[in-house]
């Protein structure tokens, strides 16, 4: 399991897609789009990604929530699962109550970990939104917790840890 | 002095707990509560929380932090990288961050160890 962490346009997404072509070598190549697709920005921001994407041999799965579901059709390949910010959110705000942040952290947690059984790599993208020190609305504050919590128990599993600023990636683990 | 920095829940109080066991929770102090220094303390937690506070308390964090520094050399502050965002419109919110990074300054100059905490991972920076 490889993690992948930066902040807007650090250029994560580009370090990742390479890294999981690297890691795919002659196996299967996914990509698993965690954002849901809501209005025409929505859609021509995942038609720009797919672009990006093209001719890369990946084969893009879409999955807002419950990613464990795709472990029976990745099996055996590698997955690229970008990214966090949108499945953590896309968990917490499912419903009309808003989850505790530990218990949606832990099922995104469990749900990642099933899909890492199953593939034969599994390269994670996730944000770094945390260094700004703006105290924001109690949802917001409890969203940042849970995808927190989820970034350091999936780091601590993860094989390597890398950050990427202004493109450059730094060895966190 | 020991510095550990990192941004709003990385787990940067259980990084330091895990690599200093034997400090339990009353080695704790956090910087959220309005305690004074009379009280030895270990670990200095939310350090930006306390910056915050004296601020807003109209006291003097500059050299309230020089006289700590002075009665307590060998302590373990912990504070949140809050500068990596758009500097506020609002005054007192740019104060609390230029308060806090040029502290974060002061200390790490001092310290014997900066470690910067991500997704619960610490690198040395110092």
């Amino acid at each position: 399991m490889i993690l992948i962490v930066g902040g807007s346009a650090s250029g994560k997404s580009a370090y990742a897609e390479q890294t999981a072509i690297e890691a795919a070598g002659a196996r299967k190549l996914y990509y698993c789009a965690t954002m849901q697709i809501d209005g025409e920005e929505g859609l021509a921001r995942a038609r720009k990604h797919q672009k990006q994407r093209q001719g890369k041999g990946f084969c893009t799965i879409e999955r807002g929530r419950d990613i464990a579901g795709l472990a029976g059709r990745i099996s055996g390949g590698v997955v690229l699962l970008e990214c966090l910010s949108n499945l953590v959110a896309n968990e917490m705000f499912a419903g009309d109550v808003i989850y505790a942040p530990l218990a949606v952290a832990q099922k995104v947690y469990r749900e990642i970990c099933c899909l890492n059984e199953c593939a034969a790599g599994l390269v994670i993208v996730t944000n770094n939104v945390f260094e700004d020190g703006i105290v924001y609305d109690r949802a917001t504050m409890r969203y940042l917790e849970a995808l927190a919590a989820v970034n350091c128990m999936l780091a601590k599993e993860a094989d390597t840890v890398t950050e990427i600023v202004a493109g450059i990636p730094l060895t966190v683990k | 002095m020991e510095l550990y920095i990192g941004g709003f829940a990385q787990g940067k109080l259980a990084y330091v707990r895990k690599k200093y066991p034997q400090y339990t929770d009353l080695d704790v102090m956090d910087g959220s509560m309005p305690c004074g220094f009379h009280q030895h303390f270990k670990i200095w937690n939310h350090f930006h929380l306390w910056v915050k506070r004296r601020l807003l308390e109209g006291g003097d964090p500059e050299s309230e932090l020089e006289q700590f520094l002075t009665a307590y050399p060998d302590s373990i502050i912990i504070c949140d990288e809050i500068g990596n965002g758009i500097i506020p419109l609002d005054h007192e919110e740019r104060q609390y961050r230029e308060y806090t990074g040029r502290l974060l300054c002061r200390i790490a100059k001092e310290a014997v160890c900066v470690e910067r905490i991500i997704c619960g991972v610490g690198c040395r920076i110092k």
